[in-house]
C-alpha cells in the first residue's frame, strides 16, 4: 500500500486558447484605475442633461461612468468610490426608501448589485427553490424585467465551508457573467437574460465551489475556485467572455509550469525566487491538496497591464502536517491577464498558521510617500497588518497593525516576513488560547473604500481572538481537510467589529466604530463625503467619511453583509443600494442548521456569534434608497 | 482527555480500515509517516462488537417520512445493535476519523452539515434513520458513506450521534431572545467527552467560554 492515494485532475493544464482581446479600448486614459484623478477630469457628474446617454456596453468605459456601478468594487483599482455628490453629509440624514426586491432566500447575501444602463443586477445565495438566480430590475421603479435560473446541483451546499454566498455578478459586452456555487460559469443576456453559455470549471466531488465575483479584463473573464477547508487546489481560470472556452489557468501550487511563473517572474524577495517553490516548500505530493484558492477580488491597473489577487489558506489547518513555507498559498500575484503569466508574487504569512487567507482586496493607489509618488496596492490583511506594497514590484512598504494582533509581533520589512510570537505555534492536541486575530483575521473578504478626497482607506472588519487546538486530520476527497478545533470570541473589550478609517501614509487610524458583531458587509464611499456600510443587527448606517460621525441609518429586514453601492438614474437622482441578508461564514449561526450552544460548530465561528440569532434571521432583500423629491432640487441647485 | 483525541494508533487503524474497504479510489490518507501505511499495523481494535447486521431487506422498509397513508403501522420492529457507551466511544472516533467532525463540527454543532446536537433530524430521529442517513447519504451534500465504511463502523457512529443530539429540553418548542437559551456546552477544546450534554455552562453570548 503506497499510503496515499490521491485522485486530482491537477495534470489537465488546459492548453492556452489564447485570444486576443476583442475590445478596442476607448481611451488610453485612466481614470478610476487612478483615484487620485480629479473629478474634472472624469467629468461624470450627473446631471439630467447627461444622465442616461451614455449607453457604452465595454467594461472598460463603463467604470468611468459613475451614473453606473458595473462591477462589484466599482472599478478596476478596487475603490469603491463614486464621484456622485447630490447625497452629501448635509442631506444624508433625509434619505428614505425608493423600492425594494425579495430575493425569496433565507441564506447570506454577499453579493453587490450591479448597474448597468438603467439595469440593475443582483443575484441570490446558492438556497432556496433556485439557488443563484438572478434577477434584473429597471432602476427607476424596481420593476422585474427577467430573472435566469441556473440548473443546480444541491449537493454542492455540503462542500461550501462558510454558507452558500456568492460574491456578485460581472458584466461586460452586453452580458451578465455568472460563477454558480456548484463549479459553472454562465453568460447571460444582459437584456433579454437568455442564456448565452455555460462552462464546468469545478468538481464538487473534489469539494471546488466557485464562492467570488468574476471580473472581466480584455474579454476575459477571471474565476477562481473555493474550498480551502477540502484540500482543493487552488487556480485562477481566464474564459473567453463570446465562447465560453478556458484560456487559460494559473494554479497556485505546483510546478512552475502550472502556476504559470516564467521568465517574466521575479520574486520581491530572495526566498520567493527559485524553480518550482510550489513544489518545493510542502512535503512531498502536499501541494496536490494544498488549497490556495481564489474566492476574493481581483484588482487591475490597465498602464502596468497586471491583475493582483491574492490565495487562501493551505490547507489542512493543522499546520504541522504541511511543513515548509507552503507556496503559493497565502499569497498575492501579480498577473498578466492575457497570458496568466505571474509577474511577482508575495506571501505576508508563509507557512500559515491560523486559516490566514489572502484573498482580501488588494486597492490600487498612487500615493505620495517620502515625497515620492508610488504606485501602491493597499491590502488590509487576514494577519492584522495593513500592507502597503508597491504593485510595480511586489516589495513591502508598510505593514502595520489596524487592530489588536498578539499571534506577530511585526513584520520584517527586509525580508517581508513576519516576526511571529513563537509562544502561540500550535502543537499537536495542545489548546493554545487567546489567539489575536481569530481565524477569520482582523478582516475578512469585507471589502474596504478608498476616497481620493479624503485619503482614506474605509475597512469593516471583525474584532475576535480564538482557542485554536489542532488534530491530525485525513485527507478524503470531497469532504473537509482542516483538523483543528477552533472557538472564536470577542477581543479585548468585548465588542466583536469596527468600522474604520486609516491613513496609508501616516500609517495609521484615524477614526473608528466599535459595532457589538463584525462588520461583514462591504463599503462605500462618495464625493458627498458619506461613507456607507450596514451591520449584522440589521443597521444601514452614513457616516461623515472625515470624522466618522454617525449622519443617518435605517433598520433593515435582515443583517447586513452585502456590499452598498450607488449609482444615478436618467432624472439625475442618486441612490444608494444594498441588500440585506445575513448568513456567511459569519451569519451562519443564524440562518444554517447550527447550534448556537456549542461553540465549535461553523468552522468556530458558533463561539463569536452565538447570540446573532437574537438579533436578526435570514431573509434577502435589496432596498434603494434616495433622497425626497425637493431634497434633490435643493442639491441639484447647489 | 481519554478520549478527547484520537490517538495516532486509532487513527492509523481507522485509516486502515477505510483504505482497505475502499473499492475506488476516492479515499486517500494524510499520514505518510503513519503506521497507516504499514501492513503490519495492528487491526482495529474491538471494531464489530455490534454482531451481526439487519438485512437490507428489512432497512428498506424503515420510513422516512412521518406519514402513513391507511393509517398503517410502516415501522419495522429491528433488533439493533448495543448502542452503548463503549460503542459511543468507538463512535467518536470514527466521528473524527472518518471526517464526520469536518462538516459536523466538534460535538455536532454544526456547520457545512446540519447540527447534530439537537433532537432535530430532517430524515428521522430513529437509530435505523440515522443509520441510513450515514448509509446513503442525503440529496444536500451529505456523502453516500456506505459504499466505504463498514456498517459496524456506522452503528458506532449511530450510537455516538445519540449522544450528541442529548440536549436538555428547556420546553416544547425553543425561544431565542436575549436570556435563551441560557446554556451552551463546555467547548471541546476545554472538555473533550463522547457525552457532551453532560457538560454545560452559563451561555456566554459571543464573549470568551467561562473556563
Amino acid at each position: 500500500m503506497s499510503g496515499t492515494r490521491l485522485r486530482i485532475g491537477c495534470s489537465k493544464l488546459v492548453s492556452g486558447i489564447f485570444l486576443a482581446a476583442p475590445l478596442a479600448l476607448a481611451s488610453p486614459a485612466l481614470s478610476q484605475e487612478q483615484p487620485q484623478t480629479p473629478a474634472s477630469e472624469v467629468n461624470t457628474q450627473p446631471t439630467p442633461q447627461n444622465a442616461g446617454q451614455k449607453q457604452s456596453t465595454d467594461i472598460s468605459t463603463l467604470i468611468k461612468d459613475d451614473n453606473q456601478w458595473p462591477m462589484a468594487a466599482k472599478n478596476y483599482a478596487n475603490t469603491r468610490f463614486s464621484q456622485l455628490n447630490q447625497i452629501t453629509k448635509d442631506n444624508v440624514g433625509q434619505l428614505q426608501m425608493a423600492w425594494s426586491f425579495s430575493l425569496g432566500t433565507p441564506r447570506g447575501q454577499e453579493a453587490a448589485p450591479l448597474v448597468v444602463n438603467g439595469t440593475l443586477y443582483i443575484v441570490g445565495p446558492y438556497a432556496g427553490v433556485h439557488p443563484n438566480e438572478v434577477f434584473a430590475l429597471d432602476i427607476a421603479d424596481g420593476e422585474l424585467k427577467w430573472s435566469y435560473s441556473p440548473k443546480p446541483d444541491p449537493a454542492a451546499e455540503g462542500v461550501a465551508c462558510c454558507d452558500v454566498v456568492t460574491r456578485g455578478l460581472a458584466y461586460d459586452n452586453g452580458k451578465i457573467f455568472l460563477n454558480t456555487l456548484d463549479g459553472f460559469s454562465v453568460a447571460i443576456d444582459a437584456n433579454t437574460g437568455k442564456e448565452l453559455w455555460h462552462t464546468k470549471l469545478g468538481d464538487i466531488n473534489k469539494g471546488e465551489t466557485i464562492t467570488m465575483a468574476p471580473i472581466v479584463v480584455k474579454g476575459k473573464v477571471l474565476v477562481g475556485n473555493s474550498g480551502g477547508e477540502m484540500g482543493v487546489r487552488g487556480w485562477l481560470t481566464a474564459v473567453d467572455e463570446e465562447t465560453g472556452k478556458i484560456a487559460w489557468r494559473a494554479y497556485s501550487t505546483g510546478p512552475d509550469s502550472e502556476v504559470l511563473i516564467g521568465e517574466d517572474y521575479h520574486g520581491p524577495y530572495d526566498w520567493l525566487n527559485g524553480k518550482d517553490l510550489g513544489v518545493k516548500s510542502w512535503p512531498p505530493d502536499k501541494w496536490k491538496i494544498g488549497g490556495g484558492t481564489v474566492w476574493g477580488w481581483i484588482s487591475y491597473d490597465p498602464d502596468l497591464n497586471l491583475i493582483y489577487y491574492g490565495t487562501s489558506n493551505p490547507g489542512a489547518w493543522n499546520h504541522e502536517q504541511r511543513p515548509g513555507d507552503n507556496l503559493f498559498g497565502s499569497t498575492i500575484f501579480a498577473r498578466n491577464p492575457d497570458t496568466g503569466m505571474a509577474k511577482w508574487a508575495y506571501q505576508p504569512d508563509p507557512h500559515d498558521l491560523w486559516d490566514h487567507d489572502e484573498i482580501n482586496e488588494s486597492v490600487l493607489v498612487d500615493l505620495t510617500i517620502d515625497n515620492q509618488v508610488r504606485k501602491v496596492l493597499i491590502h488590509p490583511d487576514r494577519d492584522g497588518f495593513m500592507y502597503v506594497i508597491d504593485r510595480t514590484t511586489g516589495k513591502v512598504i508598510s505593514a502595520d497593525a489596524y487592530d489588536y494582533v498578539n499571534s506577530i509581533k511585526s513584520i520584517d520589512l527586509n525580508t517581508g516576513r513576519p516576526v511571529l510570537n513563537d509562544a502561540m505555534t500550535p502543537s499537536l492536541g495542545k489548546t493554545v488560547r487567546d489567539v489575536c486575530p481569530a481565524a477569520p483575521g482582523a478582516k475578512d473578504w469585507q471589502p474596504s473604500a478608498w476616497s481620493p478626497k479624503t485619503k482614506l482607506l474605509y475597512v469593516p472588519h471583525q474584532h475576535l481572538c480564538m482557542d485554536f487546538k489542532t488534530s491530525d486530520v485525513g485527507y478524503i476527497e470531497g469532504t473537509p481537510y482542516v483538523g483543528a478545533d477552533v472557538d472564536m470570541y470577542a477581543g479585548p473589550g468585548g465588542y466583536r467589529g469596527e468600522f474604520m478609517a486609516w491613513d496609508p501614509v501616516q500609517r495609521k487610524k484615524v477614526w473608528s466604530i466599535k459595532e457589538k458583531f463584525p462588520v461583514w458587509s462591504g463599503a462605500l464611499v462618495t464625493a458627498g463625503n458619506v461613507a456607507f456600510y450596514g451591520t449584522m443587527d440589521r443597521w444601514f448606517k452614513a457616516v461623515d467619511a472625515d470624522s466618522g460621525k454617525e449622519l443617518w441609518k435605517f433598520r433593515v429586514g435582515s443583517g447586513i453583509i452585502g456590499q452598498p453601492i450607488t449609482f444615478a438614474g436618467a432624472d439625475g437622482t442618486q441612490y444608494v443600494a444594498v441588500m440585506s441578508g445575513v448568513g456567511g461564514w459569519s451569519g451562519a449561526v443564524a440562518v444554517g442548521e447550527i447550534d448556537p450552544r456549542v461553540r465549535n460548530g461553523a468552522l468556530g465561528f458558533t463561539g463569536a456569534m452565538q447570540d446573532l440569532p437574537a438579533s436578526t434571521v435570514g431573509g434577502a432583500t435589496l432596498a434603494v434608497f434616495a433622497l425626497p423629491k425637493n431634497q434633490k432640487k435643493a442639491a441639484s441647485a447647489d | 482527555m481519554r478520549f478527547g483525541q484520537p490517538t495516532h494508533m486509532t487513527l492509523a487503524a481507522g485509516f486502515l480500515m477505510l483504505t482497505t474497504l475502499c473499492s475506488g479510489h476516492v479515499l486517500a490518507q494524510d499520514k505518510p509517516n503513519g503506521n497507516a501505511s504499514n501492513p503490519s499495523a495492528p487491526p482495529p481494535e474491538d471494531s464489530s462488537s455490534a454482531g451481526q447486521t439487519i438485512s437490507p431487506e428489512q432497512l428498506i422498509k424503515v420510513p422516512v417520512s412521518g406519514l402513513t397513508p391507511g393509517a398503517v403501522e410502516a415501522r419495522p420492529k429491528l433488533k439493533l445493535p448495543a448502542l452503548d457507551d463503549k460503542a459511543a466511544e468507538r463512535g467518536m472516533q470514527n466521528f473524527a476519523s472518518f471526517n464526520c467532525v469536518g462538516c459536523h463540527m466538534g460535538n455536532g454543532g454544526g456547520g457545512m452539515g446540519p447540527a447534530l446536537s439537537n433532537h432535530a433530524f430532517i430524515y428521522g430521529s430513529a437509530p435505523e434513520n440515522i443509520f441510513l442517513s450515514i448509509y446513503q447519504g442525503r440529496p444536500n451534500g451529505m456523502p453516500a458513506w456506505g459504499t466505504v465504511l463498514p456498517e459496524d463502523a456506522i452503528w458506532d457512529l449511530v450510537a455516538y450521534i445519540k449522544n450528541l443530539s442529548n440536549a436538555p429540553i428547556a420546553e416544547w418548542g425553543a425561544t431565542t431572545s436575549s436570556s435563551s437559551p441560557a446554556i451552551e456546552q463546555v467547548p471541546v477544546q476545554i472538555k473533550a467527552s463522547a457525552n457532551p450534554w453532560q457538560y454545560t455552562e452559563k451561555f456566554s453570548k459571543g464573549q470568551k467560554p467561562q473556563e
